[in-house]
């Protein structure tokens, strides 16, 4: 019998259209939201807004201009993790279009692999764009941005064989990476390829800090797309960031104090 | 021919130091940690006959390692005569599953059926995790053999999550958050984990905030697991190799920090 | 209007979603799950046959170009041999294509998946340098940590495993939390932005 989950029997009848138990989620989510969405569309918030130098994506420009100069390839992979629903994925994306751009310009080959074929077609649309919006469609290869393999270790083969062919001058790791990632990152290293790696895999950071010669750190990898591109809607987001982690903070401190007051007390959690 | 590089060196002392070590056969013996006797008190501990769904959440590649963990913590839940539901979220981990689920119930005399039995994979294991939650029989209709659901005398009475006793994710990546997260947090059942050595501080958190409930991780969990329910298997006589790559490894850092130190001494920036 | 379809479908879609996160009612239950589940599988299947012919296209392409000529040829009859096993023989236990899965794609897989322990040598060889104080710490944690998991560590003394699990429970553990926190706040900004339509560059640029 075929699998069709819209049959599926609600075992629950009764339910409630708003669970209580979700109350404090529920508001936890709307002040981050509102906080977005203030910061995003209030004028005055989004005056006088610059972001701290980022080591990573200040060296996009120095990795691109070092692949022209060689005459070698760019490679980009976004890492077996993720899916396109991934917000890493997202971000990746925008870093991606930036890096495209400056592709095109400069005629330079830009290699993507991937393990996902959602992934490939929407990479696929925004290379394409970008080397539209730069004015050379011609130069755009669509066959650079390939499926490889959704298989883990496939696609590390996959990608380490080209890497190993192609001799890319430089790569470039961002997205959601697994345990590929030291794979992926040492054999750049040893055709001496400029790698610029950042994923929101905590785990993979530390492979990442070692093997790699720029790392984008946690929220770097998010503040990527407004910081290439300056556009100040999106900057404003990073500053949404930085109020929700003092509230964060604030909860964390009031949090603290309580509970070393009161030990028994539990309306702080949930 | 080619002259070798210093990584060829490095790569070529590893091999030889992990083949000594296979061949050695030497039963080191390892001191059991809490996170280990957690997890094994957690099985002891429940009633007999009751039912455990065990998750097979890794690729191929990771066998060596994952291989260890899945049949001690099989052979223990067979020992302690509870019943075990095998299902695979990843394509790779189900035929593994079965032969593993097979191997150990032949060795403690389990039937098919009654004791255990294998549902086989369903792809999209957010939705798979999700679908279970409200019915097991519609998210798998049939077996892996192809038996159907109600046929299966053991699955009699087990709707959804409620009638499971723990759910204990095998994994080698993160599909373990997702257990966490999805059948976790939303349908209160109770995750455990048994994960490849790399994931296992990427757990820590959840094993910390209790989300997770309990975890062995890598060579080093199978070995103390295997100490605990007295039987020998490639956990312990793995560690031998682990020990000595473990070495390896910390000679090569140490060997790399002298010669960083001479060669800084040498440009007489020491 | 190729921008604004998409564009609209994602942002109901999110709130849709969202919205039944918090309520246990049956009717937002089925939706929750309608999209969650039989959306999701039905993409998916479409998604693997994007895939399979692009993958096809771009190898048969190569082979034309005489470019990596056997690797593509193995990727290609790879790709064609196992949907035959498949479809001939079945994918259950003692099948064709179990026993290629089993003796063929496992060893190969476990073989790429072996090449870590080399490269975590090499790595450990030349990037981990006490070139400052900071540097010279977290060397020091990870020459505990790495003692701390094979048997030797109990060997030279039986405190080691206790002060590796402080490692990992306190300095270890807090750095990750606050890496987390902003990945996830980083996540979430940007999941706002792409429902309320500022992030357009998923959707292949910013027209």
């Amino acid at each position: 019998m075929p699998f069709y989950p819209v049959q599926l029997v609600l075992l629950n009848t009764g339910g409630a259209w708003f669970d209580l138990s979700t109350l404090p989620v529920f508001i936890a989510a709307l002040i981050a939201i509102g906080i977005v969405l203030f910061t995003t569309y209030h004028k005055k918030s989004r005056e006088r807004f610059t972001l701290r130098k980022i080591a990573g994506l200040d060296a996009v420009e120095e990795a691109i201009g070092r692949a022209t100069e060689m005459a070698r390839p760019l490679l980009y992979t976004p890492g077996w993790g993720g899916d396109i629903q991934r917000p890493t994925t997202i971000a990746s994306m925008n870093i991606l279009s930036h890096v495209a751009a400056r592709a095109a310009r400069y005629d330079c080959q830009l290699v993507y692999p991937t393990h996902d074929p959602v992934i490939m077609s929407v990479a696929q649309e925004v290379v394409r764009e970008s080397y539209v919006q730069e004015g050379y469609p011609d130069r755009f290869n669509e066959d650079n941005i390939r499926y490889v393999s959704s298989s883990q270790f496939g696609y590390a083969a996959a990608v380490e064989g080209q890497i190993t062919r192609l001799k890319p001058a430089s790569i470039f790791l961002l997205g959601t990476f697994e345990a590929e990632s030291l794979i992926l990152a040492e054999t750049g290293n040893f055709v001496g390829a400029i790698q610029i790696a950042g994923t929101d895999s905590t785990i993979q950071l530390s492979f990442f800090i070692v093997a790699c010669d720029y790392t984008l750190i946690g929220e770097e990898l998010f503040a990527a797309s407004g910081y290439l591109s300056g556009d100040q809607s999106i900057l404003a987001s990073v500053r949404a960031q930085d109020l929700m982690k003092l509230v964060i903070m604030a909860l964390l401190i009031i949090g603290v104090i309580w509970a070393s007051i009161n030990p028994d007390s539990t309306w702080w959690r949930f | 021919m080619k002259r070798l590089e210093s990584r060829h060196w490095v790569f070529i002392g590893l091999f030889l130091v992990v083949l000594l070590s296979m061949l050695l056969q030497v039963d080191l013996g390892v001191e059991v940690s809490s996170d280990t006797t957690r997890l094994f008190d957690y099985i002891e501990n429940l009633p007999p006959g009751s039912t455990i769904m065990i998750s097979f959440d890794h690729e191929a590649s990771s066998l060596p390692e994952i291989r260890p963990l899945a049949l001690a913590v099989l052979r223990h839940a067979f020992a302690r005569n509870q019943r075990l539901v095998g299902v695979a979220l990843l394509a790779e981990g189900t035929g593994i599953g079965y032969r593993l689920m097979e191997q150990v119930g032949k060795e403690y005399g389990k039937v098919y059926g009654e004791d255990y039995v294998f549902l086989g994979f369903k792809p999209q294991y957010i939705a798979a995790m999700l679908s279970m939650g409200e019915s097991i029989r519609q998210t798998f209709p049939e077996d892996y053999l192809g038996r159907s659901y109600d046929s299966l005398p053991m699955l009699q009475g087990v709707r959804n999550y409620d009638q499971i006793a723990g759910v204990i994710s095998i994994a080698d990546g993160s599909l373990t958050t997702h257990w966490i997260e999805y059948a976790g947090n939303q349908y209160g059942v109770r995750v455990s984990a048994a994960v490849a050595a790399a994931m296992v501080t990427t757990y820590d958190p959840y094993l910390a905030s209790g989300q997770l409930h309990a975890m062995i991780g890598g060579l080093r969990g199978a070995a103390e697991y295997e100490q605990l329910i007295h039987q020998g298997g490639s956990g312990l006589r793995g560690m031998l190799a682990q020990t000595t790559a473990h070495m390896y490894v910390i000679l090569m850092i140490l060997i790399g920090n002298v010669v960083y130190f001479r060669g800084r001494r040498k440009r007489g920036e020491g | 209007m190729r921008r604004r379809i998409p564009q609209l479908v994602c942002g109901l879609f999110g709130l849709v979603t969202f919205l039944c996160y918090f309520s246990s009612h049956p009717i937002a239950r089925k939706i929750y799950l309608t999209v969650t589940l039989d959306y999701w599988q039905i993409i998916f299947a479409f998604t693997l046959i994007v895939g399979a012919l692009s993958f096809v296209r771009v190898n048969l392409r190569a082979v034309e170009r005489g470019e990596d000529r056997p690797y593509k040829i193995v990727s290609l009859i790879g790709v064609v041999l196992m949907p035959i096993l498949a479809l001939i023989w079945g994918i259950r236990g003692g099948s064709p294509f179990m026993w290629v899965f089993e003796n063929i794609q496992v060893p190969m897989q476990a073989t790429v998946f072996s090449l870590l322990a080399f490269f975590v040598a090499s790595a450990s060889y030349r990037g981990f340098r006490a070139r400052s104080l900071q540097a010279a710490i977290l060397l020091g944690a990870a020459l505990l940590i790495l003692i701390s998991r094979s048997s030797i560590g109990d060997l030279i003394w039986d405190r080691i495993p206790e002060a590796a699990e402080w490692v990992r429970s306190n300095p270890a553990m807090s750095a990750r939390r606050a890496i987390l926190i902003g990945i996830g706040l980083g996540s979430l900004t940007t999941s706002v932005r792409v429902l309320v339509g500022i992030e357009r560059t998923w959707l292949g640029g910013e027209k």
